[in-house]
C-alpha cells in the first residue's frame, strides 16, 4: 500500500537527481581561498614596511575582518540584523583577558574569579580558543530564546543582549573590574596570528555558508513561507548561524584583547557595534567576499583620511584635513556608496576566479 | 571581472596610501601619543602645552645634553585601539619619552607599547596608581598625584585647620578617579576618629543621576548638620551634585578632589561658599609662588588663553623631572633614567616637591594648596601636606 502511494509522485521528484558528493564545495572553495590569499597579500605587504604602526594599524583590520565575518555568518546568512553580536565579543574578550592575565596580578585586580581561573595562564593561542567557545556557549543559550523572534523584534532583542552584557560587565567588580581597565593581557604585536585567526574565520564561514544549515537558513531568508513549508525548521537554523557566529565574535573578542593589551566594557559597545554592521552593510551584507571587502575599504578609507588628518607634505607645505573631519568624510563616503549600490558594493556576489557567481 | 578588479585595485590602493612616513632619530625626542581630537582633548592638550613650555626653556638654555629636545606627536583620537598606534608610531619616529594621555584607560595602550620597546612613558596627569609600575611596567610614570592623597589631604586639612568633626562621605561610583578620593579619605578617616573626628554617614550616586534628592534627603535627616562633606566626583555630575546640596539649604564644607579646579563652572552654581580644593598650583593669580604665576603669564602668551584648571601643571613638572633625570643620567637610555628617577626623593618643582621609588612612580603624598571659593571667588587660602604618605595597601584594592 505505501509503495503505491509513493508511486504516485511524479517521477522528477520520485528520483531526483543527486548531486555529487562536494560539488558545491569545489565549485564554490575558490572564494574563500581568493580572500584569504588578498588577506595574505596585505599581511606580506604590511611585514615588508617594518613600520610598526602601519602593522597595528593591519592588525586593527584582522580583528575587524573577524569581527564582519562573524557578523556574517549570521546577518548574511539570516537576514535578521543583530546589534548584539559585539556582545559576545566581550565575553570573548574577558575571557581571554582572565585565561591569560598574571595570576598574581588577577588575585588582587579580579579577586572575584573562581579559581581554577585564577590560576590559569595559558598562551594566547589556547585561551583565544576557549574564549570563542565561551562566547559561542553564551549565544548558544542567548540564541534559543531570542531565535523564537524574527524581524524587527529579533533586532531590538539582539541590541538588549548587547546592553546587558556590557550593564553586567560594566558593574561586576570582582570578576570584570567593572568599568575600570583589566590590564596585564600578553599582546602580541606579530600579524600572523591575526591573519591567521581571519583566515579561520573565513574558511569557517564559508563552510557554514555551503552546509545543510546555512543553505536552508538562506533559503528561510529569502523565502521564509516556501522554506517552512519545505520542512526547513527555521528557529533551528538561525540558532547553528547564531552560535557559530557567536564563536567568531568571541574569537575576535580574544583578538582585540590581545591586540591593545586592555580591555574595557566600553569598547564593546555602541561604537564597535556600529562601524562593524557599517562595514558589512557596505560590502554587501549578504556575501562572504563583501563581508571582506567591506572592512578593507572601509578600513583603508580611514587610515588614509587620519594619514591626511595628520597632514601631508606637499613641497614645502603641509596640506592637513581639520581634526575631526575623518568622521564627518567616512560618513559621507559611506552614504554616497549606498545610495549607488544600496546592497552593498559587492551586493550577493562572491568573487571568484572566472566569473561574479550569483550567490545561491 | 572588470568590477572585481576595480574594488581589488581600489583597496589596495587605499591600503598603501595609508603608509606612513619614517623618521631619523639622531636628537633627543619626545613623543607625545595624547588626544588632540575627542573628548580627552580637553584634558591632554593644555597639560601638553605646559610640557611644551618647559620643553621651549630647556632647548632656549641650550638644550638637553647638549641636544636640542625635538617634539613628535601622534593623535589617539580618545580611542583606545589608536591610542596603542600612536604610542607605536612615536616610538618608531625615535621618541626617547613617550607622553601618553591624561587618564589611565586612555593612556594606556600607548604606555605598554612604550613599555614593550623599553621607554619611559609619562602619563600627562593620570591619578590612578595604575598609572605607573602598577597598570604599564617598571618603565612608566604619572606626572600628577594620586586621587587618594586628595581624599586625604582634604580630611586631614579640614579636621586640623577648618575643625570639622562630623564628616559625611558622599561618593560619585562612576570612575575609578572618584573612588581613589574616597579611598584616601577612607584610609585617613580612622587616623583622625581617633583624635576625634566622627564618619556620620555615607552615600553613593552615579555622575549621570539627574537627581540626587534621596541622598540629600538622608543627610538633611540627620540630628546634626555634618560639619564637612567629602564629595568624590568630577565633571560634569559635580555641578549638578553641588546645586542640589546648596538648594536643599546645606551649608557644610564641601571637600573635593582636583577634579572640580577651574572657575568655568562656577557661574552655574550662584554664590557658591565653602567650597574647598586641593590644587597643585593656582591658577587665580594668587598663587604663593610668583614663579607660578610667570609661569601663568608665559602660558597665556603662548596659549592666548589662562591655564583652565591645575591640570595644566603636571605636564610641565613631567619634562622639569624628567629633564633633570636625563641630565643626572648622562643618556636617555630608558633603564638609567628610571634609576635617576627613582632616586629623586623630594626634588623641587614648580609645583611642590616630587618622589618616585622603586615601588611607586606616582605621588603618595604631596604639598597641596587649598583653594576656598567663597561667594563664587576662588582663592587660596593656605597649604597642606599629609601628616604621612598613602601606603600602598590603601591604594591597590
Amino acid at each position: 500500500m505505501t509503495d503505491a502511494s509513493l508511486s504516485t509522485l511524479p517521477p522528477a521528484l520520485a528520483n531526483p537527481r543527486k548531486p555529487a558528493r562536494f560539488a558545491l564545495a569545489r565549485r564554490t572553495i575558490i572564494t574563500p581561498i581568493l580572500l584569504s590569499l588578498l588577506i595574505l597579500a596585505v599581511a606580506i605587504v604590511t611585514v615588508m614596511t617594518g613600520s610598526r604602526p602601519f602593522n597595528q594599524a593591519m592588525i586593527d583590520i584582522m580583528v575587524r575582518v573577524v569581527l564582519v565575518v562573524g557578523l556574517y555568518i549570521f546577518i548574511g546568512n539570516s537576514g535578521v540584523l543583530s546589534f548584539g553580536h559585539i556582545g559576545f565579543t566581550c565575553l570573548g574578550a574577558y575571557a581571554a583577558a582572565w585565561l591569560t592575565i598574571n595570576p598574581l596580578m588577577k588575585k588582587t585586580s579580579l579577586p572575584g574569579l573562581p579559581s581554577f581561573l585564577l590560576e590559569a595562564r595559558l598562551p594566547y593561542w589556547q585561551s583565544a580558543i576557549i574564549a570563542a567557545l565561551f562566547a559561542g556557549l553564551a549565544a548558544l543559550i542567548f540564541g534559543k530564546v531570542l531565535m523564537r523572534l524574527s524581524g524587527i523584534a529579533a533586532s531590538i532583542a539582539t541590541f538588549a543582549v548587547l546592553a546587558m552584557i556590557n550593564t553586567i560587565y560594566s558593574n561586576w567588580e570582582s570578576v570584570t573590574g567593572a568599568t575600570s581597565s583589566v590590564v596585564g593581557i600578553p599582546i602580541v604585536r606579530v600579524i600572523w596570528p591575526y591573519v591567521g585567526a581571519a583566515i579561520v574565520a573565513i574558511f569557517i564561514a564559508w563552510g557554514h555558508a555551503i552546509s545543510r544549515s546555512g543553505l536552508a537558513l538562506r533559503a528561510a531568508r529569502d523565502e521564509p513561507t516556501a522554506a517552512a513549508a519545505s520542512g526547513v525548521d527555521i528557529p533551528k537554523e538561525r540558532l547553528i548561524a547564531f552560535a557559530i557566529s557567536g564563536v567568531i565574535m568571541g574569537l575576535g573578542g580574544a583578538a582585540t584583547a590581545h591586540s591593545i593589551g586592555v580591555v574595557t566594557p566600553d569598547t564593546f559597545y555602541l561604537g564597535l557595534t556600529f562601524i562593524t554592521l557599517a562595514m558589512l552593510v557596505v560590502g554587501g551584507m549578504s556575501s562572504l567576499s563583501g563581508a571582506v571587502i567591506g572592512v578593507l575599504l572601509l578600513s583603508a578609507l580611514i587610515q588614509a583620511l587620519r594619514w591626511l588628518e595628520a597632514g601631508v607634505p606637499l613641497g614645502s607645505t603641509t596640506f592637513a584635513l581639520p581634526k575631526g573631519l575623518q568622521e564627518i568624510a567616512l560618513g559621507v563616503i559611506m552614504i554616497v556608496i549606498l545610495a549607488l549600490r544600496p546592497a552593498g558594493l559587492i551586493g550577493n556576489r562572491e568573487i571568484t576566479l572566472f566569473r561574479v557567481n550569483r550567490n545561491k | 571581472m572588470a568590477h572585481k578588479i576595480r574594488i581589488l585595485s581600489a583597496t589596495m590602493a587605499a591600503v598603501l596610501a595609508a603608509f606612513p612616513v619614517l623618521a631619523d632619530d639622531d636628537k633627543i625626542v619626545v613623543g607625545f601619543a595624547t588626544g588632540a581630537s575627542g573628548f580627552m582633548e580637553a584634558y591632554d592638550k593644555p597639560a601638553q602645552d605646559a610640557a611644551m613650555i618647559r620643553i621651549k626653556e630647556i632647548n632656549a638654555a641650550g638644550g638637553l645634553l647638549g641636544k636640542q629636545i625635538e617634539v613628535v606627536s601622534a593623535d589617539t583620537k580618545s580611542d583606545r585601539a589608536e591610542g596603542a598606534k600612536a604610542g607605536l608610531s612615536v616610538i618608531d619616529e625615535g621618541a626617547d619619552l613617550v607622553v601618553v594621555s591624561c587618564d589611565y584607560d586612555f593612556g594606556a595602550p600607548a604606555a605598554l607599547a612604550a613599555e614593550d620597546a623599553g621607554l619611559v612613558s609619562f602619563f600627562l596627569c593620570a591619578e590612578s596608581v595604575k598609572a605607573g609600575i602598577q597598570g604599564v611596567g617598571k618603565h612608566s610614570f604619572s606626572a600628577s598625584v594620586l586621587a587618594a592623597v586628595q581624599g586625604a589631604t582634604m580630611s586631614e586639612w579640614a579636621f586640623k585647620e577648618k575643625k570639622a568633626k562630623n564628616f559625611y562621605r558622599l561618593l560619585d561610583t562612576w570612575t575609578e578617579y572618584n573612588k581613589g578620593i574616597c579611598d584616601g579619605f577612607d584610609w585617613m578617616m580612622p587616623k583622625l576618629e581617633a583624635q576625634g573626628a566622627k564618619l556620620v554617614g555615607q552615600d553613593t550616586f552615579k555622575n549621570d543621576d539627574a537627581s540626587i534628592a534621596a541622598q540629600i534627603t538622608r543627610i538633611k535627616s540627620l540630628p546634626k548638620e555634618p560639619d564637612a562633606i567629602m564629595l568624590c566626583t568630577m565633571m560634569p555630575g559635580a555641578v549638578s551634585a553641588i546645586k542640589q546640596i546648596r538648594a536643599a539649604g546645606i551649608n557644610s564644607m564641601i571637600l573635593n578632589g582636583s577634579g572640580v579646579d577651574g572657575s568655568y563652572w562656577l557661574s552655574a552654581v550662584p554664590d557658591l561658599s565653602n567650597f574647598y580644593t586641593p590644587v597643585q598650583g593656582s591658577i587665580y593669580g594668587d598663587d604663593p609662588n610668583p614663579d607660578v604665576q610667570k609661569f601663568n603669564a608665559t602660558y597665556k602668551k603662548e596659549t592666548g588663553t589662562d591655564p583652565s584648571s591645575q591640570y595644566v601643571y603636571p605636564g610641565y613638572s613631567m619634562i622639569d623631572v624628567w629633564a633633570k633625570a636625563v641630565t643626572r643620567a648622562k643618556t636617555t637610555e630608558a633603564d638609567a633614567v628610571v634609576a635617576e628617577l627613582e632616586k629623586m626623593k623630594d626634588e623641587p618643582t614648580l609645583f611642590g616637591p616630587r618622589t618616585f621609588t622603586a615601588e611607586l612612580h606616582h605621588q603618595n603624598s604631596a604639598r597641596y594648596l587649598i583653594v576656598d571659593i567663597e561667594k563664587g571667588k576662588p582663592s587660596v587660602i593656605g597649604s597642606w601636606t599629609i601628616s604621612e604618605p598613602v601606603p600602598m595597601n590603601a591604594l591597590v584594592k
